[in-house]
């Protein structure tokens, strides 16, 4: 059931994403024009060097940050979408539950956009001759820290069945994001480092940080690497929890489709 | 038996503390089969009815099972054997085409791709509008639009199909095929279905059996042609010298007086000696005509919904 579900996702994606390439096109042109910028920037602020690892690390985070944020907001925006087009009644008169079906969806978008994304850096890459330091080890934290923007992605989508509209919210969620992933939270002392633990992808950034600068080895990496696996856990149980409190809510109050 | 819908009720919470029941006490069964008309004036509480059968919104009290399995607690499964079509929704994905919006419902329930392409076609086939499977949704008629919502419903092969206004807004043409292709689905396939309409001629044109609502509550269960035939000895038929003036008409209507012409109503009387009452309310009016009539379900619908009867013809 699951799979065959998933596959049905896939399917509307990519049918929805190919039936307008105008749309695909210039999303796939944005995201190669910001990473170019990034090297360009990075380039002519170190005086005509390449940053190196410094580059590494901003590129690592900046990819990690707008995967989270399409996750985030698909599902914000796509629930408010669908409810405003009529579609998620549908959807939701169903043997899966629409939980299950909005985490597939997130499942779906993500894997597109992890796509779109390798494509515009592979691009800018071959156009620069720039390279990326990205070993296989920083894959766990990107992971983690992907699932904790579908933990967040259902808070919003709670937020967005309560109120129906959340558009400004989700604005304000992206610079709030961008705070969060691109401070070293890891690097704070004494009991302030608590605060890493428990902020959306403190320990993932933390972890992904000290790889994209070439350390594999480094101070409590073990630990920060479990923390990274709490924080995921605690994130995605979270939102999972509460969009499930917010359906049933939605439901008592009969207001599902309403928008 | 297919589907039972026992004793649900519904309040909505309103903004000052209060509440507002939507659906004090609804009970009906549902066989294979047969189609059920669920009628009701505006705001009687049918649409929250079929949203609490499609496990949309939650019931308060009451239960609703689905071939004997209750849909409260993990009732997906009895979900699963449902299919709707409900009103003011769009229903489908308009960037996609009807047989992508089939297998895409069709996959979300279950259905292998494969199995999910050959239905839609079929399904496509039997609407007449395989020559559209390839066009995007947004650029079909909202006729067309509303028979392919009709066939994403289907694809999983439910046993239960709730249809929620189905010909609201479409033109005849449109509205005869929906109807030819619920009657289809009902003789043919054995679906369930229950159909909420505010036209009496669908309803009693497509109907087994009738349930009429008024203020969330039943007010009539029974079959179709024995509501109309066994109503039909108290109906009459009254042709009028002139247009009746305002208070008369708001006399007339409240008695549950139908209208065919501006001087000719129908209306369904709990006794004989009202037909003398009418005649008062219409006084000093000359009178044309008199008589005994048949009724059909617009008339009962008036008489029930208007004149705050209530009764029960055992199907």
């Amino acid at each position: 059931m699951i799979w065959t579900a998933l596959q049905a996702e896939l399917r509307r994606e990519l049918t929805q994403m190919l039936r307008y390439p105008t749309e695909l096109l210039s999303e796939a042109l944005v995201t190669g024009i910001i990473f170019y910028g990034i090297f360009l920037g990075s380039s002519y602020m170190a005086g005509g060097s390449i940053l190196g690892s410094r580059l590494s690390e901003i590129i690592v985070g900046y990819a990690l940050w707008t995967l989270m944020l399409g996750a985030i907001g698909n599902m914000g925006w796509g629930i408010s979408m669908e409810a405003q087009n009529g579609t998620l009644e549908q959807v939701c008169v169903g043997p899966l539950s629409l939980r299950a079906i909005f985490a597939l969806r997130s499942l779906a978008n993500l894997l597109y956009d992890l796509l779109l994304t390798a494509m515009a850096l592979l691009l800018i890459i071959v156009l620069t001759g720039h390279r990326i330091d990205f070993s296989l080890l920083e894959i766990v934290p990107f992971i983690l820290g992907i699932a904790v923007s579908i933990g967040i992605g259902y808070l919003v989508a709670s937020v967005t069945v309560l109120v129906k509209r959340s558009n400004q919210f989700l604005n304000l969620l992206q610079f709030l994001l961008l705070f969060l992933v691109m401070t070293p939270f890891t690097d704070l002392k004494g009991p302030l480092r608590f605060i890493a633990v428990i902020v959306p992808a403190g320990p993932q950034m933390g972890v992904l940080r000290h790889l994209a600068i070439g350390q594999s080895r480094f101070p409590g990496e073990a630990m920060w690497l479990l923390l990274a696996v709490v924080n995921a856990l605690l994130w995605t149980f979270a939102g999972y929890v509460a969009y499930g409190r917010v359906h049933e809510l939605a439901r008592s109050r009969g207001s599902l489709g309403h928008y | 038996m297919l589907l039972e819908v026992d004793h649900v009720a519904k309040r909505y919470r309103k903004r000052d503390g209060g509440e507002v029941p939507a659906v004090r006490d609804v009970s009906f069964t549902l066989e294979s089969g047969r189609i059920l008309a669920f009628l009701g004036p505006n705001g009687a509480g049918k649409t929250t009815t079929i949203k609490m059968i499609a496990g949309l919104v939650r019931m308060d009290g009451g239960d609703v099972r689905i071939e004997g399995r209750s849909i409260k607690g993990s009732g997906r499964v009895a979900i699963g054997r449902l299919g709707a079509v409900l009103e003011g929704s769009r229903n489908l994905y308009w960037r996609l085409t009807p047989l992508e919006n089939i297998e895409y419902f069709a996959g979300i329930r279950g259905v292998p791709r494969a199995r999910a392409r050959e239905r839609g076609m079929r399904l496509l086939r039997l609407c007449g509008l395989e020559g559209k499977a390839g066009e995007t949704v947004q650029h079909l008629s909202r006729g067309m639009q509303q028979l392919v919502a009709i066939c994403s419903a289907l694809v999983h092969e439910p046993r239960i199909l709730l249809l929620d206004e189905p010909t609201l807004g479409l033109d005849l043409d449109a509205a005869d095929r929906i109807q030819a292709q619920v009657a289809r689905l009902a003789r043919e396939e054995g679906v369930g279905i229950v159909l909420t309409t505010h036209q009496m001629d669908v309803a009693e044109h497509l109907s087994d059996e009738v349930v009429l609502l008024r203020e969330g509550a039943v007010v009539l269960h029974g079959l179709t042609q024995e509501v109309t035939r066994r109503l039909g000895g108290d109906s009459y038929r009254f042709e009028l010298e002139r247009e009746p003036g305002q208070e008369q008409l708001a006399r007339l209507t409240g008695r549950g007086a139908l209208f065919d012409s501006p001087r000719s109503f129908r209306l369904l009387l709990r006794e004989p000696r009202d037909f003398y009452a009418v005649l008062r309310d219409i006084e000093p009016i000359g009178v044309l005509g008199a008589g005994r009539d048949t009724a059909d379900l617009a008339t009962v619908f008036r008489h029930y919904v208007g004149n705050g009867a209530d009764g029960e013809v055992q199907p």
